[in-house]
């Protein structure tokens, strides 16, 4: 009973600026779903609307049944967990846990039974007359998953909730996060800008750009089937090479590879291919290919990353950090790739690499549109 | 390079340079004089006059002895214990209603912090005149709303009354500033998760915001304690202790004793300052058992 | 040819420009509007009625006649405005002797606090030198004690150095305040020390390191500093009352204007007027300085 839908909701703030635009999504029953994308892209507006903590300006969010739009943050039956935690510093950690049962006269053994469970849950039950201000940040992101999780709402609200947390520790809560979701079944909207923990962690993924869903869809599905230029260089990393390409009747050339695509319109098209689509081949190698100018070579131990050149307009598509746009450079006569190989091939900067795309590893976008031209 | 050279291109030599008049300007007029008095509470001395008697304890024995001294202590006291938790408790509203974005708020908040500027015989001559007996509004608009007219400072028992809204009149600014910053400095994030977690209004505001205006709270106690026992100027000026000496306060009572009937040729500087130096040594004793306490209940984010 | 590319799932219909800046906040239960105005308003106005009332009626007794002013009940608008009491009032007393002293002796002050506590507050918070804690200690044990304890003794100094009776011993007491070296060393310890290490480097010595990095960057403190300093001096009456005791060309504005009082009890469209002349300066100031004058309160609390 308690999916959360977004219809064509809209948030707009003095001064015009809109940060949410017509978004139309439901998290189901016990779903774990996450909104992913760049800063500012609306991800948290839309966490907040639901918490109630902005208001709606146009459309409607639904909890359960109820439409809530008017229905203040304390009678939403939610719990948040805050990207700084958000912990009373005067309070113990007890009285953290307990706080949001008192508020809603809970009775004492009630309350004593909860937070015993979860400060076990969360291995709290030594820290629990400390103070916020004694505690490591580790600790203290469990006590605020604690606090939501003592009160037993119907849906988990979670904003950024690891992103402060060092490398490795961020890694071992992702999956005590995903193993503790799983246990308890409550529909949850997770808010990342890590695209690494959003395919990780969710069941389903949003990916949002300038207030706008770009895609919704399970994590492998989005990232095997990008519906445009901005979910595809988002989503994966590295992110997927894009060179710019030219069809003329269903054939289309890129450089020195050329295959046939029979949607492809005529003029220019954008063609994608992830860095674990190229695959190296030899000398003689009759199909289509490029030839990798070898720039930079990256050991990471269980792969290489080879960034290189190649003889083919580079697509110039960026995703610029601060603003979700999709940035088209002068096109320069050579593009940029990036290959995946295995760790035992190691070619050397300078040298030559022959790569092509593996069977369907192609992906072709609309130049002026962005979106995916895909088989009918 | 010689030791010499070395001293003079060096820190030490530029630091004290840099210090030097500062030292000796507050060596002179601040370091001196704490000192001084004390030799002078032990001393029966002259203002205008050269006497200088070692006496020891007798001026501080007087004083206990002293009605005048004691009607002093009470009146300070009591002036006190009113002004200080009507002019906090005060600011906190105030503070409160003016975190708020609404139309005017400018406005409201200047007209809060104005009076600060105002000096205390500025401020002393508009009371004067707002409580005059006979033409003053107060008592015009009192008795619109049917009250009698009232005496204000020259009523005995309303006298330190009127004292009372007269400086927490001018000092409600003060408070209201350092209230509204610390109101301002609680994070949002905090009242979101209260909200969140089912806290009413009321309940956010006394569970969450209260405590963590903690550290304000205990300065604007002490500060007010502090300035309220050194209550001089709107005395001396407004009801010049009177009448029948109900106002007539510590700060007052000394002045009048070293400068008053100091300069009449009395020597009673010893005697004055032997009392400045009790009303010290409780001011002390105040802030610290006020920090004491304060440390204890106030926790303090990390 | 360079294109930008939209994101794919562009804008959908342009939105109403009425919705256009919607409400900010949480939500809240809605509450019917019985006002057409938030009610604290209620609150607010009556209270600023009331903070306001004593200057606006001195101002309004200030353009009475004498006979309004002994009208009850009081009369609320004199009709005709009577700018001639502020000339009669300062023909009447030494007004203008007041005000000259007064500015003279505050701007000394101003100017001799911004130069000394910048001096100490750079030395104190930048330099190690012999006996720099020790000193710094013993400064701030100062501003503990209250200013009844040393009243006497400096009264009596200032009387061995002679200058009762003159400005001076307005002036000189207060040439520096340790409250200010105190607010300055604070503020310079926050400072970027980065950028002076540079320069020291360089070769630029102290002094210029002070006036050529440093003090540009503290204008916001420096600013703070003169205008508290300034309010201070300006309103100050228990020092002047005790150390100018004949002289009456030494008075400043508010031992004039606590004398003008003696003198004119009774005619309160004068006195009103005088009251509301003293007060221009500082209230224009205030106009014109509020951040600063905000700022330098809140960071007197810090001291406690």
């Amino acid at each position: 009973m308690a999916r959360v839908a977004f219809q064509d909701v809209t948030k707009v703030y003095p001064g015009a600026v809109v940060a949410v635009q017509g978004l139309s999504l439901e998290a189901a029953d016990g779903e774990f779903l996450i909104l992913v994308g760049p800063s500012g892209c609306g991800k948290t507006t839309a966490l907040r609307m639901v918490a109630g903590l902005e208001r709606i300006t146009d459309g409607t969010i639904t909890i359960g049944n109820r439409v809530v739009n008017d229905v203040p943050p304390k009678d939403r039956d939610i719990a948040m967990v805050f990207q700084n935690y958000a912990l009373y510093p005067h309070m113990t950690v007890a009285k953290n846990l307990a706080f949001g049962l008192r508020q809603r006269r809970t009775s004492r053994e009630d309350v004593r039974r909860r937070v015993d469970e979860v400060s076990r849950m969360l291995g709290l039950e030594q820290l629990l007359q400390r103070r916020p201000g004694q505690l490591s940040g580790g600790q203290r992101q469990r006590v605020a998953m604690g606090r939501a999780l003592v009160r037993e709402p119907d849906v988990f609200l979670l904003d950024e909730p690891l992103s402060n947390l060092d490398a490795k520790l961020r890694v071992q809560m992702r999956s005590e996060l995903k193993r503790l979701q799983g246990r308890l079944g409550v529909t949850t909207i997770y808010v990342t800008h890590d695209q690494v923990e959003a395919i990780t962690l969710g069941e389903r993924i949003a990916v949002l750009s300038d207030g706008v869903l770009q895609q919704v869809g399970k994590p492998q599905d989005v990232y095997d089937h990008p519906d445009n230029v901005f979910v595809a260089s988002f989503i994966g990393s590295p992110p997927m090479n894009l060179l710019k390409g030219r069809a003329m009747s269903g054939r289309v050339a890129v450089g020195d590879l050329e295959f046939d695509h029979a949607q492809a319109p005529d003029g220019d098209v954008l063609v994608g291919i992830r860095p674990e689509g190229l695959r190296p081949v030899g000398q003689g190698h009759s199909g289509p290919g490029f030839e990798v100018h070898v720039e930079v070579v990256e050991p990471l131990g269980d792969e290489v990353l080879v960034h290189g050149s190649v003889e083919a307009r580079d697509a110039g598509v960026r995703i610029d950090a601060e603003e979700a746009k999709l940035l088209a450079d002068a096109d320069t006569d050579r593009g940029t790739v990036t290959v995946r190989l295995p760790p035992e091939e190691r070619p050397e900067a300078g040298s030559r690499l022959l790569v092509a795309p593996a069977p369907g590893a192609i992906r072709l976008f609309d130049a002026t549109s962005g979106l995916a031209i895909r088989p009918a | 390079m010689t030791r010499f050279r070395r001293f003079l291109v060096s820190d030490h030599l530029a630091g004290w340079t840099f210090i030097l008049p500062s030292v000796v300007l507050i060596g002179l007029f601040g370091l001196v004089p704490i000192v001084w008095g004390l030799i002078l509470s032990f001393q029966k001395a002259g203002l205008i006059s050269p006497e200088r008697e070692w006496v020891g304890f007798e001026n501080y024995a007087r004083i206990m002895s002293d009605p005048k001294a004691r009607q002093a202590a009470v009146n300070t006291i009591y002036y006190t214990a009113l002004f200080v938790p009507v002019s906090i408790l005060l600011a906190l509203f105030v503070a409160h209603a003016l975190d708020r974005k609404i139309a005017l708020i400018r406005f409201y908040r200047l007209a809060v912090f104005i009076p600060v500027v105002t000096s205390t015989i500025a401020t002393g001559i508009m009371f004067l005149w707002l409580f005059d007996k006979n033409f003053g509004l107060a008592n015009w608009l009192l008795d619109k709303i049917g009250f009698g007219p009232f005496g204000f400072f020259e009523d005995p028992d309303q006298a330190m009354i009127a004292l009372v809204i007269m400086t927490v009149w001018g000092w409600l600014g003060f408070d209201t500033i350092i209230y509204l910053a610390a109101l301002q400095g609680v994070p949002q994030e905090l009242i979101e998760a209260a909200a969140i977690d089912g806290a009413s209004r009321w309940s956010s505001f006394w569970r969450i915001t209260w405590p963590m205006l903690g550290p304000a709270t205990l300065l604007l106690v002490v500060w007010s304690t502090i300035s309220a026992l050194q209550l001089f100027d709107e005395v001396f000026f407004v009801t010049k202790g009177g009448p029948l000496g109900r106002t007539s306060v510590v700060v007052f009572y000394v002045y009048r004793l070293a400068f008053e009937q100091g300069l009449g040729g009395l020597s009673l500087a010893g005697y004055a300052a032997a009392i400045a130096y009790v009303l010290f040594l409780v001011i002390l004793v105040l802030t610290l058992a006020q920090f004491w306490l304060g440390r204890r209940v106030i926790h303090y984010q990390s | 040819m360079s294109s930008i590319i939209a994101p794919a799932k562009a804008a959908p219909a342009p939105l109403d420009p009425s919705r256009l800046g919607g409400e900010t906040g949480m939500v809240e239960r809605p509450r019917r509007r019985f006002l057409p105005f938030d009610p604290w308003h209620l609150f607010l106005a009556p209270l600023a009625v009331v903070m306001l009332l004593p200057l606006v009626w001195m101002v309004v007794t200030s353009l009475e006649t004498l006979a309004q002013t002994r009208h009850f009940p009081p009369i609320l608008w004199p009709g005709t405005l009577q700018f001639g009491n502020y000339s009669d009032a300062i023909r009447q007393s030494e007004f203008g002797t007041w005000f000259w002293n007064t500015t003279v002796v505050t701007v000394t002050i101003v100017v001799s606090n911004l130069v000394f506590c910048s001096l100490a507050a750079y030395a104190f918070a930048r330099i190690r030198f012999l006996g720099r804690g020790v000193i710094y200690f013993v400064l701030l044990a100062t501003l503990m004690v209250p200013l009844q304890v040393v009243l006497i003794p400096t009264f009596l100094i200032v009387k061995d150095l002679g200058l009762i009776d003159h400005l001076g011993a307005l002036i000189v007491p207060n040439l520096v305040s340790v409250f200010g070296i105190f607010m300055l060393t604070q503020f310079f310890r926050t400072l970027p020390i980065e950028l002076e290490e540079a320069a020291r480097i360089d070769g630029a010595s102290r002094l210029t390191i002070l006036l050529r990095i440093v003090v540009p960057l503290s204008l916001p403190a420096l600013a703070t500093l003169a205008v508290i300093q300034f309010m201070w001096t300006w309103n100050d009456f228990l020092w002047p009352l005790v150390t100018i005791l004949t002289n009456q060309n030494a008075f400043t504005l508010q031992l004039g204007l606590a004398t003008f009082q003696g003198a004119h009890q009774t005619t309160w469209h004068l006195l009103a007027a005088a009251n509301i002349m003293s007060m221009l300066p500082i209230l224009a100031l205030f106009l014109v300085a509020q951040r600063s004058f905000v700022r330098g309160i809140a960071t007197q609390g810090l001291k406690g």
